[in-house]
């Protein structure tokens, strides 16, 4: 039932991925990144991560493609060229994250092969919170300086420069 | 003993105002500050006068820096001592004296000029030069050497051109600059000759040791008086005597306050401060005494007599300035060092407060200066003709005035040293100032208005920012005869005894009779030259001056001509030294140039021959790191092509590569 | 019970579908969706072997890369939108200001 579940929103995430790469109007590209999000979320849910499911949607399809989505209205995309590329280049292209997927699967598949079966239990969130406030207290502060960093940071790159001469 | 502070408030004046009041100051910011500093100055050098005058120390020095580092000097009679001259600075009673009279005249004539500039465009410049003048006065009157006293020297001397040419964009302004300060030069030369032979036989520059080593018999009497003429070549420039005087008229081109602080009462005067100064060293020579005393003799006369025919009311002020200061010198050569700097105070006061005077009545008449177009001016400017005939009588040498005192004592000394010849033409002297300072009160201020009717209509009195030094100056000029009043009239001659520390010791020994005599001598001779002048200029309204003019037709076109002295000048010596000048041209081109351009060419030569080296061997390994260095940078550049996806790519290959690597281990 | 294969497998696929988008496309949001792609790929991955082993560190460090993910994208934006306002382009065929 679960692996089920597991290649249902899998599949959806595939294939969303595909399009979100390959539409030629970002537009398009940021809907179905929004699919391709949720479905992955919900691959989370079939590995019983409750808690990063929920992350995943609350961030993601909240946070993420709203940002997109205003970004690509604010800078109006009308004019979009059309990409040349020929197509020799192109399978070139592809043919580099599959020799790269390749090899990083028989190297994990390599030193992984021996664990253990799957538990049908996911961890609990309180063990996650415990976990998360005792031996990851000091990344967990950091992130939340990295995320008011950012807060501030892109507002002083993103705003107007407006130059401030009085005379 | 803080009297350094005397020079210093000036500075700060100058660079205040000359640094950024010219560009940035009002008017009133700019007065302020030089006045202020003037005023400084002078409260400093009252202060240290009365320290002065209560301590038992003869003088107090200060020494800012070694100004020149200690070289070992080869000394004319042997001995080879190491020689540093110092930025040195000394008050002494001589000093203490002539700082009063520098700040507190300088002070009056800043406050009036307040008044007399107030509608020039330049008026920062004005007050930021007067108050580098009186900086450089200061360290000309404070130097403990000669060759501090040579920087104040030229820096009057530099103040003097830039103050007279003030109005520069009139010609005759900028020539009678130049001419100022060329003729000086004639005369700096000599002093810095004079220095030159002392340093050569003494080693020194230091006057108190310079005064020392002649009193203790280290110099040779030929040399004293060789070094002493020298000396006094540099001061017959800056004051004006015989042969080097021919500047001081033409100097009246500048602002009247110029000619009353520089040409009458101070620079001009550097002269006889110098050599009451030096005056051990004069006194040791005697003939150089009596060649000053002579040339003060002489030019009190001749100067006296170009003053009888001249028109230009300041030009008649002038030369009884050259006149004046040529009695100073005949104090100096009698050997009444204290008596010649006592006529050199009063004279500060009443020829400043003349010049002054002059000033208000030209500022009246809206820039007039001849006298023929002046008369009758008595009841339109009262305030100025009161201070202006007290002036005139001060210098006439009217009993109780202070010029009676300072006059009589120097005849006195001048009788009594001797010399009946420079007593006799002293004399004269005196009875001919009387004459062209009373023709000068009468042309301006009596008889007939011969006014142009523009300027009748004009004349006003002067504001009270120029009336009030007047009047100051005039209360000094009545008073300050007393600090030296005579034994014989009861007093004790306060002012030689102040100065003893610093001029020595004057005897004089003459019988009281003797001595009322010559007074009335000499007041006769003053009586009769005002009175001469009256009948002329009054009672007959200047006929017997035509008269005269015509009946000695010759004299009087010699005299109106200043004796040609300047045409002489002119033809014999600018004439002379330009010819000098291009002979010594054509010898440059062709003698010296030929030296110099064989001596290029031999370089040319060689730099030729290096240059092939250089080329080949040089340069060659130099350029062939930078060729190497291009042929990568070429290569390398081109993998920087600034597409992200090349970016991209390249990493992923890189993963690709590392993970390659990582398996197949 | 899903085996590590399956997990893998989509891991991989997702973050290779990324990673070709990088490399293909010229339009800077494409690009940065992208990213986005392929660090869902490894989320999955290391989701799963959380799973497999038991351990929420898998998770832990999940949500630090999504919380990542997160600045990324607003500075990123923040940059492209600076960017933009200078040279009124997003196509990177134009933009070689690092061109040797």
């Amino acid at each position: 039932m679960n692996l089920i579940v597991f290649w249902f929103f899998g599949a959806v995430a595939v294939v969303s991925a595909i399009i979100v790469v390959t539409h030629r109007n970002p537009m398009h590209s940021v809907l179905y990144l929004s699919f391709s999000v949720l479905a992955v979320s919900g691959v989370f849910f079939s590995l019983q991560a409750d808690f990063l499911g929920a992350i995943q949607i609350i961030v993601y399809a909240g946070g993420i493609v709203v940002l997109y989505t205003f970004v690509i209205i604010i800078i109006n995309l009308n004019e979009l060229q059309r990409e040349k590329r020929r197509f020799v280049p192109r399978l070139f292209l592809v043919l580099i994250p599959v020799v790269l997927m390749a090899e990083v699967a028989y190297a994990l598949y390599r030193n992984t092969a021996s664990v253990a079966g799957g538990a049908e239990e996911g961890i609990t969130m309180e063990e996650l919170a415990h976990r998360l406030m005792s031996s990851y207290v000091v990344p967990f502060e950091i992130a939340s300086v990295l995320l008011l960093a950012v807060l501030v940071g892109s507002i002083i790159i993103a705003r107007k420069r407006v130059i401030d001469d009085s005379n | 003993m803080h009297f350094y502070l005397i020079p210093l408030f000036p500075l700060i004046g100058v660079l205040l105002n000359g640094l950024a009041g010219i560009r940035y100051f009002s008017n009133r910011t700019v007065h302020s500050i030089a006045v202020g500093s003037a005023a400084m100055s002078f409260l400093t050098s009252a202060w240290s006068f009365f320290v002065l005058a209560g301590s038992d120390q003869a003088s107090f020095s200060f020494t800012l820096c070694t100004w020149m580092p200690e070289v070992v000097v080869n000394l004319a009679g042997g001995g080879r001592p190491a020689l540093a001259i110092e930025l040195a600075l000394s008050f002494d009673a001589l000093a203490a004296m002539m700082t009063l009279v520098v700040t507190g005249v300088g002070l009056l004539i800043h406050i009036y000029s307040i008044g007399y500039m107030a509608h020039d465009k330049s008026y920062a410049r004005f007050f930021a030069y007067l108050n580098l003048f009186t900086f450089a006065m200061l360290v000309l009157v404070l130097g403990a050497n000669l060759a501090v006293m040579f920087i104040g020297w030229e820096g009057v001397g530099l103040c003097s051109y830039l103050l007279i040419g003030f109005w520069f964009d009139k010609d005759s302004a900028a020539d009678a600059g130049k001419k100022a300060f060329i003729t000086n030069r004639v005369g700096d030369f000599g002093f810095i000759l004079g220095t030159g032979l002392l340093l050569y036989f003494l080693g020194t520059v230091d006057m108190a040791t310079i005064s020392g080593a002649v009193e203790g018999g280290l110099l040779d009497r030929d040399v004293a008086t060789a070094a002493a003429l020298l000396l006094f070549l540099g001061a017959t420039g800056k004051s004006a005597q015989i042969p080097l005087y021919t500047w001081l008229p033409d100097a009246m081109e500048g602002p009247t306050p110029v000619s009353a602080l520089i040409h009458a009462a101070t620079m001009v005067t550097a002269g006889v401060y110098m050599v009451a100064r030096m005056h051990v060293l004069f006194t040791f020579s005697g003939t150089a005494l009596a060649v000053v005393a002579f040339t003060g003799a002489f030019t009190a006369v001749y100067a006296a007599t170009m003053g009888f025919v001249q028109n230009d009311i300041k030009r008649v002020l002038a030369y009884s300035t050259i006149s004046q200061i040529g009695y100073m010198f005949i104090g100096l050569g009698a050997g009444a060092y204290a008596a010649g700097v006592f006529h050199l105070m009063t004279h500060a006061f009443f020829k400043s407060l003349l010049f002054l005077a002059a000033g208000s009545v030209i500022h009246a008449l809206s820039g007039e200066q001849d006298m023929r177009r002046m008369g009758g001016l008595r009841t339109r400017i009262p305030a100025t003709y009161r201070v202006f005939l007290v002036g005139a009588l001060a210098i006439a040498g009217i009993p109780g005035l202070s010029g009676f005192f300072s006059k009589d004592e120097i005849l006195a000394a001048a009788f009594a040293s001797g010399n009946y010849t420079v007593w006799a033409l002293g004399l004269a002297g005196a009875g001919m100032t009387a004459f062209y300072m009373f023709r000068l009160v009468f042309m301006t201020f009596h008889g007939k208005e011969r006014l142009d009717g523009e300027t009748a209509h004009h004349v006003h009195e002067s504001p009270g920012v120029m009336l009030t030094p007047l009047r100051i100056l005039a209360f000094f000029s009545v008073t300050a005869g007393f600090a030296g009043l005579p034994a014989v009239l009861g007093g004790g001659n306060w002012f030689a005894r102040f100065l003893e520390p610093a001029t020595g010791i004057h005897e004089m020994h003459l019988p009281h009779a003797t001595e009322l005599a010559l007074m009335a001598a000499s007041v006769g001779v003053a009586l009769s030259g005002i009175g001469l002048a009256w009948f002329i200029y009054v009672k007959r309204e200047g006929a017997p001056a035509a008269a005269i003019a015509r009946r000695m037709r010759l004299l009087y076109a010699l005299v109106c001509g200043k004796y040609f002295v300047d045409e002489f000048y002119n033809g014999v010596v600018v004439a002379g030294t330009m010819r000098l000048g291009t002979l010594l041209g054509r010898f440059d081109l062709g003698i010296i140039d030929g030296i110099v351009n064989s001596a290029a060419r031999l370089v040319r030569a060689l730099s030729s021959a290096s240059i092939v080296t250089d080329t080949n061997v040089v340069d060659g390994a130099v350029n062939g790191v930078a060729r190497v260095h291009e042929r990568f940078s070429v290569i390398l550049r081109r993998v920087q092509t600034g597409y992200i996806y090349n970016y991209a790519l390249a990493i992923a290959l890189g993963v690709i590569l590392i993970l390659t690597l990582i398996l197949s281990s | 019970m899903i085996p590590i294969s399956h997990i893998l497998a989509l891991g991989l696929t997702l973050f290779g579908i990324g990673l070709v988008g990088v490399l293909s496309r010229k339009n800077l949001v494409v690009i940065l969706m992208s990213t986005e792609l392929m660090l869902n790929g490894v989320n999955v991955i290391l989701a799963g072997y959380g799973h497999h082993m038991k351990s929420p560190n898998g998770a832990i460090f999940a949500l630090f890369i999504i919380m990542v993910a997160v600045s990324e994208a607003a500075v990123g934006f923040a940059l492209m939108l600076s960017y933009f306002r200078q040279k009124a382009t997003y196509n990177l065929d134009e933009i070689n200001d690092l061109k040797g």
